[in-house]
């Protein structure tokens, strides 16, 4: 069907879009991993002693990606204080490849993960808070002894998020 | 003293501010009355539908939203099946965000041929500590919320949904029993609020 000149540039055209998707790939952060209620409840674990900002988005969610290069600035401004921002996308899973263009464009410097699929999401958004509806984007506060201590429904700004960070955060 | 009792009454302030948003109705008791302008230029009062059906089933939804709208066909679907059987699906647009023209629109591309109408600073949506779309409620005849929640679990498949939720709510109200699971939840879009 082909002869071996066409075949060889499809080769190199191949070659060529695997290293290009490669590259692309590796100038964002990705998914750190999919944590169902239990992984979550182990994640927060090892960050004992910050003050943790959990943050559910979704890249359909446009409040999520409004607001989440404020969240991008206050991990950067308050690392070395000792905050840690975690992202938690709920994102499908055929969703990926958004959710890995908006992760290369936003470059957070804290670790995001997806929601594993699978089970029933009432169960996971109820282990996360009780009060919790499961509306996006949802943030939930935790202090330096891993207590929650606020959540707060919506978009909020980074005054906002300043805010209740700063008071933990002394 | 007198700044001890301050503090304490600045301490209730705080704590009553941080709860932003007043609860909504729970489940048993009276469903908040209002009355909305449909899309179509008739009227909608909850009172006067909950009287003159065996349920009314008042859906917040949205026209951007995907888990909304990944519920599209089987919100049409229900509420053509179950107008059969006496009940009425209404939905609700409360998103500042959605113009009436852009419900209209959607609503006919997507065949929802049920009563739409739009929230003005929504307000129902604050009655109902509505949160986000799409979020169900189904209010018996007597006026009362039997149900609150999603219409199912799987936003992704309807054909793999494991719990009908909304679906096992009608059929038993509709057979004169207690709705066993009468309140779920599920991801949804926040509702864009003014």
């Amino acid at each position: 069907m082909f002869d071996q000149e066409s075949l060889s540039r499809r080769a190199l055209g191949a070659l060529l879009l695997f290293l290009a998707s490669g590259l692309s790939g590796a100038q964002g952060p990705r998914i750190a991993g999919e944590l169902d209620a239990a992984g979550l409840r182990e994640r927060l674990a090892r960050e004992k002693g910050r003050v943790v900002l959990l943050n559910f988005w979704a890249t359909w969610c446009d409040p999520c990606r409004e607001e989440f290069p404020d969240l991008v600035r206050l991990q950067n401004a308050y690392a070395s204080k000792g905050l840690r921002v975690l992202g938690v996308t709920t994102d499908f899973a055929s969703q990926m490849p958004a959710v890995d263009k908006f992760l290369a464009a936003q470059k957070p410097s804290f670790p995001n993960y997806r929601k594993k699929s699978g089970g029933d999401d009432q169960a996971f958004i109820e282990a996360v808070d009780r009060s919790w509806g499961g509306e996006l984007p949802f943030s939930v506060l935790y202090g330096r002894d891993g207590r929650k201590i606020k959540t707060l429904s919506g978009k909020h700004t980074y005054a906002d998020y300043e805010k209740e960070v700063r008071a933990l955060i002394r | 003293m007198r700044i001890h009792r301050l503090a304490l009454l600045f301490a209730a302030v705080a704590g009553a501010a941080a709860v932003s948003r007043a609860a909504g109705p729970e489940i048993g008791s009276p469903a908040p009355a209002f009355q909305l302008q449909t899309l179509d230029g008739g009227s909608f009062s909850l009172a006067d539908a909950a009287k003159t059906h065996k349920a009314v089933v008042v859906m917040f939804v949205a026209t951007k939203c995907p888990y909304s709208n990944a519920y599209n066909d089987r919100m049409r679907d229900m509420a053509a099946a179950y107008e059969k059987r006496g009940v009425l699906f209404v939905g609700i647009n409360s998103n500042k965000t959605e113009p009436a023209d852009e419900v209209r629109a959607h609503a006919k591309q997507h065949g929802l041929a049920f009563p739409l109408m739009k929230d003005p600073d929504n307000k129902v949506a604050d009655l109902y500590d509505a949160r986000h779309t799409p979020e169900i409620y189904v209010v018996d005849p007597s006026g009362k919320l039997v149900y609150h929640g999603r219409i199912d679990e799987n936003y992704e498949d309807a054909s793999k949904v494991s719990s009908p939720d909304l679906k096992n709510a009608l059929d038993q109200l509709l057979a004169g029993q207690a709705v066993a699971k009468a309140e779920t939840k599920a991801f949804g879009c926040s509702i864009k609020r003014v």
